[in-house]
């Protein structure tokens, strides 16, 4: 992988395209961009999310991809790049906690949908990371909202284990796959139901066997292997991948949203010593305690409010607050009915949250630092030493009349222009004729 | 109140002779002659929706968005017998009203949804209450979405807090022609006759592109292409034509009275004006199609919903009269979902076409001023002026002349119904929520006052037995 020629490229689009339309309102001082290695970005207001809190001028000095300072007034410091910040907003990259980003084009068209298997015996080896597409235009759309990282997972409509979710960057890069294998995504509660035959005591039960059966695989892999044994459940492809969710080196993703559910799920991941994010929890404020004596996090939908299922019936839009309240570390998704391709909505998702009683800066976290911490990623802080990961936002980031001006990841401006600003300028006015066809 | 929609400049050899006054975008106009037959069955289930009396209310000192294109800071409103009696500076409270000091506040008309499906798929979403698509036939113009409303979806409750006052529920999309759509207003009801809008005219669900052709395709029958919907369309207009010709000869001449039929009742009733065409329509090229075919026939589209590539025909809605209702940012679910941009609401406008945001979501339904925002926002980075007086037409005044009832809703003017809210501070903010909502005058719902928070009976006993949901 050429890092350095997709740098290249990534600055060329940046610098042909994205100064003359998508960023004209912000003030860049485009010095010179051959070498790009430091960039300085002066004088926003800086919600930092570390122990510094948020600063309400500051610069931030970034060289070779990290945040080098943080301080009140960095002076005239030499920099590659200046970005003037000034009335801005700067907040960490914010962060998907579950999307299917790279795995989907357009939901409806099966041959553009590489996120779940249909009729196949894979279940936990389902690995979709070698499918991911950079190239998706669902990439930059997202990333001009204010993403910069995301944790991609697979789904199922016929097995409890959907698969393997993996970490990436939004920067468009052939080698932007984070990490692989991150997370083990589980359907329990109704949906997993569903998949078990219509109960979910049975996905439970398949939860169980296949963990019992992944530790008597790693005991007696051998015999296993030599065929001297019973006949097991799940294939030796499936037992082998969930070796490292046994071991602690893996997440289980674990969708459930009923209290009761929830609770089931904290009991079972203790009895397997599960690392656990329980995905849902559109009940979670009910059991919030459980949820964090055991010190397991969540992904909510913030925005769902409605009882559209019985496993949600208590389902209301002060679930964030009072989880974090409790002390559960929260980490808010894109709302439902959005999809992947609105991933980053999330950002809207946590200001209604934040509109109904949850802290302003755990708003901000729940989309970008707390995801970061629950997933092990880069990001999600801006502190001497972290990746620079960084967007200038027009105003709050949580409002949404606010936008992205600037997104950096590892310290590299990013192009904000999108297929969505491409038509856009196309049919600014519009009018008979075939002169659209030719503005680009 | 009835609203007659007809095109001008149509080929007017199905129309009733006369004169016909310009009607489109909703701009509803009273056709100058009599009519014949009454194909929309205006009254076959009528309105049972009585407002409550209330005492007059006086809400003071707010930033008011009038829906007419204008912001009257430090304003007054003043609600009376269910109407908006007055809009202005230093109004005085008449006797026994009751004084809101709203100043700090903001109040717009009620928000219009033109496009939901509350209480056809109501919540909790199960199989027994799916009840908003009548996948049966590419043409099930008979049935009416009233018929599946589900009173005590606890999802009403929840659009109501977020400041909708009226919605339209339209059938779902997969047939060429859905079914009649219903405009309610947004109150609690024992049957969907008490939450019926009085007077709103009917609304005819059709709709183009993938979803009928991949659900009658996929059963073998017409249509399977594009081409098979227009087909579709074409042939039931044809149809429809007879029909209402033969009710107008029995009419004029008299004879045997030709037998009734439900599905050409309703179509019938569009080609006579009465009931509106609200059509599904996602790519630009269909929108074009259908327009023609509304001039084949002589009928006037009143809204493309879904319009996501509006946007490349804004000029052509414009010329057209017709409407177009958008989301903020919805896109690539389909392949003619797409082509998005998040400035399309804004195009539309600005080409002088009657543009709105509209919901069809259970979530969204609850933060269309949120949605209309980001549809602002969008206008704005794209180099127009749009300020928060212009887009709050986009979910109050515009969806009012989509649905015929924008001489009774719809903007802040005195004599039109008391539908108004009272935001706690600029609507087109996160952080703002619909404090206090006005239908007809009256309080529905007060976020400070439990007791003026509507329920449904679902909602009752259903986490704790002596409590609410919450």
């Amino acid at each position: 992988m050429n890092t350095t020629s997709n740098n290249q490229k990534n600055l060329n689009r940046f610098a042909s395209r994205t100064v003359r339309t998508a960023m004209t309102c912000l003030l860049f001082a485009l010095a010179p961009f051959a070498s790009a290695e430091s960039l300085l970005i002066k004088g926003g207001k800086v919600i930092s999310l570390s122990d510094a809190g948020t600063l309400e001028q500051a610069d931030i000095l970034i060289r070779d991809g990290r945040i080098e300072q943080v301080a009140a007034d960095l002076g005239s410091i030499p920099a590659d790049t200046v970005i003037d910040a000034a009335g801005k907003v700067v907040a960490p990259g914010f962060i998907a906690p579950h999307s299917e980003l790279g795995l989907t084009e357009i939901s409806a068209a099966a041959s553009t949908n590489d996120n779940a298997v249909a009729g196949q015996s894979v279940g936990a080896a389902f690995d979709p990371s070698v499918a991911f597409n950079p190239h998706s235009t669902l990439i930059p759309f997202n990333r001009a909202g204010g993403l910069t990282r995301a944790i991609v997972t697979p789904g199922s409509q016929e097995n409890i284990f959907a698969g393997q979710g993996f970490a990436i960057k939004l920067n468009g890069a052939f080698d932007s796959v984070a990490k692989a294998g991150l997370v083990q995504r589980i359907y329990l509660g109704e949906y997993g139901g569903s998949l078990a035959g219509g109960s979910r005591a049975n996905a439970f039960a398949q939860l169980r066997s296949a963990l019992d059966e992944a530790r008597e695989y790693a005991e007696n892999k051998a015999a296993i292997r030599r065929g001297e044994w019973r006949d097991l459940t799940h294939s030796v492809a499936d037992l082998e991948a969930l070796q490292p969710l046994l071991n602690g080196e893996q997440m289980a993703m674990i969708g459930a949203n009923r209290a009761s559910d929830i609770l089931q799920v904290l009991a079972l991941a203790k009895a397997f010593n599960l690392k656990l994010v329980i995905e849902g929890a559109a009940e979670g404020w009910m059991v919030s305690d459980q949820l964090a004596a055991a010190g397991v996090p969540v992904v909510i939908d913030a925005m769902s409010n409605s009882p559209d299922a019985f496993e949600r019936l208590g389902a209301r839009m002060e679930n964030a607050a009072l989880l974090n309240k409790a002390g559960v570390t929260v980490a808010i998704s894109g709302p439902g009915y959005g999809g992947s391709h609105n991933s980053y909505l999330s950002r809207q998702a946590a200001g209604n949250a934040v509109a109904f009683g949850l802290p302003y800066e755990e708003g901000v976290r729940a989309v970008s630092a707390n995801v970061a911490k629950i997933f092990g990623l880069k990001g999600g802080v801006i502190a001497p030493g972290e990746v620079a990961d960084l967007v200038v936002w027009s105003g709050d980031p949580l409002e949404v009349t606010s936008y992205a001006e600037a997104v950096l990841i590892d310290g590299k401006p990013q192009s904000l222009v999108t297929r969505s600003t491409r038509l856009r300028d196309r049919y600014l006015k519009p009018q008979p004729g075939y002169g659209h066809a030719y503005k680009n | 109140m009835r609203v007659h929609r007809l095109k001008s400049a149509l080929p007017l050899g199905l129309a009733l002779g006369g004169a016909l006054l310009l009607g489109g975008c909703g701009n509803g106009e009273e056709k100058a002659d009599s009519k014949t037959a009454d194909f929309a069955r205006q009254d076959a289930f009528p309105s049972t929706y009585i407002a409550a009396e209330s005492a007059p209310v006086l809400i003071r000192g707010a930033n008011l968005l009038t829906g007419t294109g204008e912001q009257l800071d430090g304003a007054d409103i003043l609600l009376q017998d269910g109407k908006i009696k007055a809009v202005g500076k230093g109004l005085k409270a008449p006797r026994k009203a009751e004084v809101i000091d709203a100043a700090g506040k903001w109040v717009t008309p009620g928000i219009i949804d033109v496009h939901s499906h509350l209480g056809d798929y109501p919540a909790p979403a199960i199989e027994s209450s799916q009840d908003g698509n009548e996948m049966t036939a590419p043409n099930t113009a008979q049935v009416w979405a009233e018929h599946s409303v589900w009173t005590q979806d606890p999802q009403f409750p929840l659009a109501l807090a977020g400041g909708v006052t009226t919605l339209q529920i339209l059938p779902g999309s997969a047939n060429l022609f859905g079914g009649r759509g219903v405009t309610l207003k947004n109150v609690p009801g024992r049957s969907v006759q008490d939450m019926k809008f009085p007077g709103a005219p009917y609304g005819l669900k059709m709709a183009c592109g993938e979803n009928p052709k991949r659900v009658y395709g996929g059963k073998g029958t017409l249509p399977s292409t594009r081409m098979g919907n227009v087909a579709g369309y074409r042939q039931a207009w044809i149809e429809a034509s007879a029909y209402k010709k033969k009710w107008e000869e029995f009419q004029k001449n008299g004879g045997d009275e030709p037998d009734r039929d439900l599905q050409m009742e309703t179509l019938a009733g569009v080609l006579n004006g009465d009931i509106l065409v609200h059509n599904h329509c996602y790519r630009g090229e269909e929108m074009a199609i259908m327009m023609d075919i509304a001039n084949e026939f002589g009928f006037q589209v009143s809204t493309f919903h879904h319009a996501v590539e509006a946007y490349k025909v804004a000029d052509l809605l414009a010329k057209n009269k017709v409407c177009a209702a958008m989301w903020a940012d919805w896109w690539g679910f389909k392949h003619e979902a797409f082509d998005m941009t998040e400035a399309n609401i804004a195009i539309v406008d600005q080409a002088k076409g009657c543009a709105m945001i509209h919901s069809d979501s259970e979530v969204g339904i609850q933060r269309l001023n949120e949605e209309t925002a980001k549809a602002m926002v969008a206008g704005q980075r794209a180099g127009f002026d749009i300020q928060p007086k212009d887009a709050v037409v986009w979910m109050t005044m515009n969806p009012a002349r989509a649905l015929g009832i924008e001489k009774a809703t719809g903007s802040l003017e005195k004599g039109k119904m008391g539908d108004v809210v009272i935001w706690s501070g600029n609507p087109f903010s996160v952080y703002s929520k619909a404090e206090k909502v006005f239908i007809d005058g009256v309080m529905m719902y007060d976020r400070d006052d439990k007791s003026r928070q509507p329920h449904s009976d679902f909602e009752l006993g259903i986490l704790e037995a002596e409590g609410v949901r919450l």
